[in-house]
């Protein structure tokens, strides 16, 4: 077991490198860099741009640069954000925890809803309940979220009651830490239902096909032949061996955790690494979208990792010695 | 407790005043006076949405010309430009003059002006901000290109604590108005210039307490996505004609919202005092003016533009040998009459009432007219009208001759060319599908393309390879900081750049033109001159003009002394807005 964590992470080190090559080399070769909103500016001088170019190593070779950029990671620095000002991990853990919150709380919303739910499903196959969730489940992951989002917006401004976007209120400095909680958290509604309710919709058919797919097994029969009772039989014997896909499917979640969804942060204007990252690729910000891609890299690891660990654990067939 | 006891401490300065008066005037009418009476307006908060995070808090190194909202705020200059006349006013200089070559200027610093820490502001001051910072080779600044004419830089010297002499290479008309550039505090900043760490300083990762300023309003938090606070500075110099500590306004609120539509919401919502309003939203806000207590402004156009330009560059690429331009489009291009062509087509109002729901202007000339004083509205209108247009096309040659419903030449070349735009901003990208409807219906081949906006500026400044391209540049009220556009050795100077010898005559006109008006300091002297310019572009049409936005802003009504203006927009006069008694 630790050995083989310890491969995975070694196979990790190569591909993460490379990963980074390839995208420093697709954000160089791509024309022009960030100084190109100040070219088009009447009032500034190509010395100036030159300047800034030299200040921020742009001047040089591509590979030296990307060298460079490698040898400041050694030291866990990693750049400087030209468009904020700012070295990179400034700006990111400035960040971090605002769309971290986002998500794990659609991520909780969502395996919270979608499991139960797709057992109910698979149990009560074609009665009216399982049609009536399929068809739900249908309409949700055909609504794109962002017209949801905008939806629930406008719904949200006519009812009333809940925050139209951001996270914390105008006066949220004034508040003691439970007023804090209770504002970020209604802030939180809204957007938690637009990122939460296509991923259930995805989930719950997901769990409910693996559970029908177990349910059919012999096993099952001989343990419904053995006389177990029905809850015994689902709950202890078929979930158990339904949901290892799932996991899976958690271990890519896992490392969706901090990447933040850009489209719905931005219609929410919530203040998360989402639309960072989007103003970052589309002003060529390089470093910024280096450390960027660097981190949903590590988490796609981390997250598989996860998952590979949980699987062995969950379904003890599972052996990667 | 302490706006309490303010109110009660003016309660009764109130009541006494009335009391006299009352005595004075026995039967006038209380209501009036209660108005002329100087009661505290003091308190109270206004709430804003930004679009975006602050780059920087240093106004030196912030990768803009322009000082973006909230800076402008901490810092000020000597000099500060009049929101609603444009004329230059005193700030931190409390008068200057000029000798008699207009070469050399001497300011006067006001001596009651306090940095926010408490540090009196000097000369010292003055001089570090030019000589230290402006003109330090190791900080890039896009101040220095302003305060740099032909190569060379400014002296500026001390004379006394609060005395500061200018001496300039040339006479440069701009230049009281460009001193409006924000001063830095010297105590605060030496010791970064010193260990060379300037060009990091005061980012937006500093602790807001760091951040010293002159201005009417402190940093008092920043969270990165969220809200920029300001609180009134304390010990800011300034005070209003009635002799009231200024600014009144406790507090400023930015709330960071990316999406234009939620800063609508949440206007509606109350939780914004103030709110821009798009094409598509005045008709959904108007009409609820009375309902939900507020105002909407219109202040007429605003200054970004977009405009076409037909790339006019008869050289050859280097590292090819080949042309950069087709030598057959070339020659449409150059061709005066297939741009008035061009320029007659554009149908403008109905650009305006498509992308703008009719919140918008066409736009004519080179100077908007917000731009006030160098404004020529007399230069040449080309109205819509397809038929005119076509009879021009015919007249230079280029006919429908196969019957297919394009044009071709008079050697018989389809005319047939690149459309490019770039991609950020949809109103932009509307306005060129419709010039693109405009140039087909003239029975020209348009291929249309929507760039990314770092590859259009590589085509447009790099490699010039390129046909017709639809573009705007934000737009001021000083023409002479246009000039790297207009004159023909410039790099921005699109149609042909970096040219040695001007290629046209109007082109060597224009070079004129800009050299000496720049050395008129005679605004009245410098006028005609720009006339003139704007005059010649739409002659020649090098850059055909297409519509301007309007600014439209709705502001709830709970703000006193608001003076809004085609120039400044509702709050250019902040520090003397105050929030009405029943609002604080």
């Amino acid at each position: 077991m630790f050995k083989y964590i310890v491969k995975r992470i070694l196979i990790a080190i190569p591909l993460l490198l490379g990963m980074s090559l390839l995208t420093f080399v697709l954000m160089q070769v791509t024309p022009g860099n960030f100084f190109d909103t100040l070219k088009l500016d009447p009032q500034v001088s190509p010395e100036t741009i030159a300047h800034y170019e030299r200040l921020y190593n742009l001047d040089k070779p591509l590979f030296q640069q990307y060298f460079h950029w490698l040898k400041n990671l050694v030291h866990l620095d990693f750049g400087y954000s030209f468009h904020y000002n700012a070295p990179v991990s400034k700006i990111i853990s400035s960040r971090l925890f605002n769309t971290f919150i986002l998500s794990l709380s659609s991520m909780l919303v969502a395996w919270l809803v979608a499991i139960p739910l797709g057992i109910i499903m698979a149990v009560n196959r074609n009665r009216f309940i399982d049609k009536f969730l399929s068809f739900l489940s249908f309409v949700s992951l055909s609504v794109p979220g962002f017209f949801l989002a905008i939806l629930l917006l406008y719904f949200a401004s006519k009812v009333g009651g809940l925050p139209l976007g951001g996270m914390q209120s105008v006066n949220f400095d004034q508040m003691n830490f439970f007023e804090k909680a209770i504002d970020i958290a209604r802030h939180l509604v809204i957007p938690t239902i637009v990122i939460s309710i296509g991923s259930v919709a995805g989930l719950q058919r997901i769990m409910r096909g693996n559970l029908l797919e177990v349910l059919r097994k012999q096993y099952i029969l001989a343990a419904r032949a053995k006389g177990l009772p029905e809850n015994r039989v689902i709950y202890k014997h078929a979930l158990r061996n339904a949901i290892n896909p799932l996991i899976t499917i958690l271990g890519y979640h896992l490392s969706g955790l901090l990447s933040g969804a850009a489209l719905i942060e931005i219609i929410f204007s919530w203040p998360g690494l989402g639309t960072v990252m989007l103003t970052a690729v589309r002003a060529k910000d390089l470093y910024l979208v280096m450390a960027s891609m660097l981190m949903g890299g590590v988490l796609l690891f981390l997250g598989n990792l996860l998952a590979d660990i949980m699987l062995m654990w969950v379904d003890p067939r599972i052996r990667y010695d | 407790m302490k706006r309490n006891n303010r109110n009660i401490l003016n309660f009764k300065d109130t009541a006494k005043k009335l009391l006299i008066l009352l005595v004075v005037f026995l039967c006038v009418d209380h209501l009036s006076f209660a108005q002329e009476t100087t009661f505290d307006k003091h308190g109270g908060q206004l709430v804003f949405t930004a679009t975006s995070d602050p780059r920087s808090f240093n106004p030196i190194i912030a990768k803009e010309s322009s000082s973006s909202g909230v800076v402008g705020y901490l810092f000020e200059g000597l000099t500060k430009i009049d929101g609603i006349t444009l004329e230059v006013l005193p700030s931190l200089a409390k008068s200057w003059e000029i000798s008699r070559d207009g070469l050399t200027w001497i300011f006067h610093l006001r001596d009651d002006v306090l940095w926010s820490d408490g540090v009196p502001f000097s000369a010292d001051d003055v001089v570090f901000t030019f000589n230290d910072l402006i003109y330090n080779d190791a900080i890039p600044s896009s101040a220095r290109d302003i305060f740099t004419i032909d190569g060379k830089i400014f002296k500026v010297e001390k004379v006394d604590a609060h005395t500061v002499k200018f001496v300039l290479p040339i006479r440069f008309a701009p230049f009281l108005r460009s001193m409006a550039t924000g001063i830095m505090p010297k105590h605060a900043l030496k010791s970064s210039v010193d260990d060379r760490t300037f060009n990091f300083k005061w980012g937006i990762d500093t602790p807001v307490s760091e951040i010293v300023g002159t201005g009417p309003y402190l940093l008092e938090l920043y969270q990165p996505g969220q809200r920029i606070i300001l609180r009134a500075n304390p010990l800011y110099w300034e005070k209003s004609d009635q002799g009231e500590r200024l600014p009144f306004i406790d507090r400023i609120v930015f709330l960071i919202v990316q999406n234009q539509d939620v800063s609508l919401l949440k206007f509606l919502e109350g939780e914004t005092d103030s709110c821009r309003v798009r094409g598509t939203d005045y008709a959904l806000l108007k009409p609820l003016e009375k309902e939900k207590n507020f105002t909407v402004y219109d202040l007429g156009s605003e200054s970004g533009n977009s405009f076409i330009v037909f790339n006019q560059n008869p050289r050859l690429n280097p590292k090819t040998g080949k042309p950069f331009v087709d030598p057959v489009k070339l020659s449409w291009f150059q061709n005066l009459e297939f741009r008035k062509a061009v320029a007659h087509v554009i149908d403008k109002k109905r650009i305006v009432e498509i992308t703008m729901n009719n919140l918008g202007y066409p736009q004519y000339g080179t100077m908007n007219p917000n731009s006030g004083l160098f404004y020529n509205p007399n230069v040449i209108k080309y109205e819509y009208d397809l038929k005119k247009a076509k009879q021009i096309l015919n007249s230079a040659g280029f006919i429908d001759r196969d019957g297919d419903g394009i044009l071709e030449d008079k050697e018989g070349n389809v005319v047939e060319f690149n459309f490019f735009t770039n991609s950020n901003g949809a109103e932009r990208i509307q306005i060129a599908s419709i010039v693109r409807h405009d140039l087909e219906e003239l029975g020209m081949r348009v291929n249309f393309l929507v760039l990314e906006f770092n590859n259009l500026v590589a085509k447009l400044i790099a490699n010039y390879e390129w046909d017709a391209i639809l573009i705007g540049l934000t737009g001021g009220i000083e023409p002479h900081f246009g000039k790297n556009v207009w004159v023909s050795d410039g790099q921005l100077h699109f149609w042909n750049p970096g040219q040695e010898k001007p290629a046209t005559k109007w082109e060597a006109r224009i070079d004129e033109i800009f050299s000496a008006a720049v050395q008129e300091l005679d605004d009245k002297k410098r006028k005609p001159l720009y006339d003139e310019w704007q005059m010649i572009v739409s002659q020649e049409l090098p850059v055909i003009y297409t519509v301007l936005g309007a600014g439209v802003s709705a502001v709830r009504n709970k703000f006193g002394n608001l003076k809004p203006s085609l120039h400044g927009g509702v709050f250019h006069n902040l520090e003397e807005i105050y929030v009405k008694e029943e609002y604080r």
